[in-house]
């Protein structure tokens, strides 16, 4: 059965919530690390099973058990969890990962209606940046990028319990999957911010699914920057407005520039003037991609 | 009226006093406390909720035959201050949500207070009236105006004693000058001006004027996608009106002299502390980001307020702290689960005592933290309806962090993430503190000997 990345599974239904942090109603105390599935102290009344977290607490407690009975204190690496003796490559490589899912999934409560503070967006958006330069720093040594785009797409083979780390762990048919999932809405921009990245392959994401989610990340947390004269009131976006996106982005107003979220790529997907009804269509050509790779994600 | 005493930090016994609030568990989210503040002289005590209400307490006059009892603190005002507002242009709702409360030094009868939510500040008068006048010529005691014609003689109306009445009114509304949420307001020194900041610029204001501010700092980048960092507190230091500092999201704190431009987006001191490689991790930017800055009394000092720890700065060293504080070191190894719940963005406040030897600040479970830096001791307590009979004296808690646990100790993995202190207050004059849980307020006293 496929282990799927709850993470991104976890799409906030209530696209009417109020706009403020964003502060998990619990019902009952929130406890921390609490190792019985039923306690976790992931929030909201929403229960996960299968939570990565879960998961992965579940491989440590042998480890954290023994510990106890030896009288030592646990041991608490940086990586937050009790851990035994230290496979310091995997277990960061694990963090990694799930700092990332989380990361993305706090930037994408935007697309439900729920704001986040802008010091919220920074700084998520500042972790986002140190995990990719991080990953940039071993992408090289270590993962294939099918792990990074698996890790990403949600069947977590990283987190199968026999993962290694020369085993190969494509998913089958994953890449080409996602290479013809993706390619069709591609803007005319798109193919030749492939073939630039294709000497990066060895350490990058494709293209497409890099600059869907560095579109998202950017959109949600500026998007307190509305200038008044970008919005077009002539046009009629009723019919461009979900349920799940802020009439502001249907406004097509102040679409900000997507920067690569890999440091030595500094391509810019659209120019930095949004103020056009045809950006407005690009606009939606990548929501339309960002709805599809959700679809991928969440396929079932 | 009590006197200023101001005992040693280390004899300080802390017991419950009073607890304000609904005893139910569930809260009613317009019911959580978002501000807590003590006015000049200690007499006042202003809380903001989240429903956008301000609730002053009055502390009583002494009973002068049992001294072991101070006075209580009782409801003196309570006001709608801000009203929920929809912003058409983002489609977005405005939270009536206070963020911070400031009192104005009193300079008449009357009481002011500022107030703000995330967009607009008000200044509130809070007056008294006790006399009602008696005795109109051209109307009755009821307001019924009388027939001219049977009006045969003249009086002058006099002012009868009548039942206290306390009156809140709106006498400024400091409206549309932020684009991003305020999260600070600070009354200057010349009780003249005020400063508020929100994520990315700081406004200057005159008391008088509402229609007009002065922006002071702006660190709103040319191109957004280069924003790294944004402002998360600022004050005025409390004797020099031309200086006033502001703290980021990256744990930095500029110090900026209002003389030397009018525009200080250049700071004339910037206090960081180098990170410490060996506890660097995907959260260590997070974890650093400053909730909190006070100055302490004397001016010399400020304090800092970052996820884990408070810090002392010494105005004129720049170069690190002059003290660290550990408030919950315990959570650095499960700050991975404390993102996943959101709980690292939870934004803890801190303050001084009356002759800053003693700093306070909130943790989880109820929890709170006193740190004495003369006697270099540290105490948690916990505030909690189970402690709360009268006087009763408030035992130290301890935190297990790992390995066996004693008897009356905590486990961390026990710990109610959900009860978070994260506002607190310290009577500016005596050893009275108010800690605010989610929805209720306690008022603590040291222990009268």
């Amino acid at each position: 059965m496929d282990r799927t990345f709850l993470i991104f599974l976890r799409l906030d239904s209530s696209g009417t919530r109020r706009r403020h942090e964003t502060k998990r109603r619990h019902d009952g105390s929130t406890h921390l690390m609490t190792l019985s599935k039923n306690t976790s102290m992931l929030g909201r009344g929403v229960k996960r099973k299968w939570s990565c977290l879960e998961e992965l607490e579940a491989e440590m407690v042998p480890a954290a058990a023994e510990k106890e009975k030896n009288g030592e204190e646990d041991k608490e690496n940086e990586d937050g969890f009790l851990v035994g003796p230290s496979k310091s490559d995997m277990t960061h490589l694990q963090q990694r990962q799930l700092v990332l899912g989380l990361c993305l999934e706090k930037l994408q409560h935007y697309q439900a209606g729920v704001e986040l503070s802008l010091r919220r967006s920074v700084l998520l958006i500042n972790t986002l940046k140190q995990i990719q330069e991080d990953m940039q720093s071993d992408g090289v040594e270590t993962c294939p990028p099918e792990v990074l785009l698996n890790g990403v797409h949600t069947d977590s083979c990283l987190l199968r319990d026999d993962f290694r780390e020369d085993m190969p762990v494509t998913c089958p048919g994953c890449a080409e999957d996602d290479e013809d999932n993706l390619s069709p809405p591609l803007s005319p921009e798109f193919p030749s911010q492939e073939a630039n990245s294709s000497p990066e392959q060895q350490k990058s994401l494709p293209a497409a699914t890099v600059n869907a989610f560095s579109d998202a990340v950017n959109a949600m947390g500026y998007l307190s920057d509305l200038a008044l004269d970008d919005i077009f009131e002539d046009i009629d976006t009723s019919m461009y407005e979900t349920s799940d996106l802020p009439s502001a982005w249907s406004a097509g107003s102040l679409w900000p520039v997507s920067v690569s979220l890999w440091a030595d790529e500094d391509v810019k997907m659209r120019s930095s003037n949004h103020a056009s009804a045809g950006s407005l269509q690009s606009c939606l050509t990548d929501l339309n991609e960002l709805d599809h790779i959700m679809e991928i994600l969440v396929k079932s | 009226r009590l006197a200023g005493i101001v005992r040693p930090g280390g004899d300080m016994q802390w017991c419950f006093s009073q607890v304000k609030g609904a005893i139910d568990d569930d809260v009613a989210e317009a019911d959580i406390i978002s501000t807590v503040e003590f006015n000049h002289t200690g007499e006042l005590l202003a809380t903001g909720d989240k429903g956008g209400r301000v609730v002053i307490f009055q502390q009583e006059i002494e009973n002068k035959n049992q001294p072991q009892f101070r006075s209580e603190y009782n409801v003196y005002s309570t006001f709608q201050s801000h009203e929920p507002e929809f912003d058409y242009l983002k489609s977005l709702e405005i939270e009536e949500k206070i963020n911070k409360i400031r009192w104005l030094p009193q300079k008449n009868a009357a009481q002011f207070l500022l107030s703000t939510n995330d967009k607009t500040i008000k200044l509130w008068k809070i007056s008294e009236r006790d006399k009602r006048p008696e005795g109109y010529n051209l109307k009755e005691d009821d307001g019924r105006f009388k027939d001219p014609n049977n009006i045969t003689s003249l009086r002058v109306p006099v002012l009868i004693p009548m039942d206290l009445m306390v009156e809140a009114s709106p006498r400024r509304v400091f409206a549309n000058a932020h684009t991003y949420h305020i999260n600070s307001i600070s009354v200057n020194s010349d009780n003249e001006t005020y400063l508020s900041a929100d994520d990315l610029r700081i406004n200057l204001w005159h008391l008088e004027i509402t229609d007009r501010s002065f922006n002071i700092v702006d660190i709103k980048p040319a191109n957004m996608e280069e924003l790294t960092e944004v402002i998360t507190a600022a004050e005025f230091h409390p004797h020099q009106c031309n200086t006033f500092v502001y703290s980021s999201s990256k744990g930095t704190i500029r110090l900026c002299d209002m003389r030397v431009s009018a525009l200080c987006d250049k700071h004339s001191k910037l206090f960081e502390e180098p990170e410490d490689p060996s506890n660097r991790s995907f959260f260590s930017e997070i974890i650093s980001s400053i909730s909190d800055v006070k100055f302490s009394h004397n001016g010399r000092y400020m304090m800092t307020r970052d996820y884990l720890s408070v810090k002392i700065w010494d105005l004129n060293m720049e170069s690190r702290p002059v003290e660290t504080y550990q408030v919950h070191e315990y959570l650095r190894s499960k700050l991975c689960s404390l993102y996943e719940n959101d709980c690292i963005f939870d934004k803890f406040e801190c303050c001084w005592n009356g002759n800053d030897s003693v700093v306070m600040t909130g943790s989880y479970n109820n929890f709170f933290r006193m740190f004495d830096r003369g006697q270099r001791r540290d105490v948690t307590l916990e505030a909690s309806r189970e402690n709360s009979k009268p006087m009763q004296v408030l035992k130290p808690r301890k935190v297990c962090a790992g390995g066996k646990r004693k008897k009356d100790e905590i486990s961390v993995d026990s710990l109610d993430f959900n009860k978070k202190i994260l506002h607190t207050a310290w009577h500016p004059q005596d050893n009275i503190i108010a800690v605010a849980t989610t929805n209720n307020l306690y008022i603590f006293q040291d222990k009268v000997n």
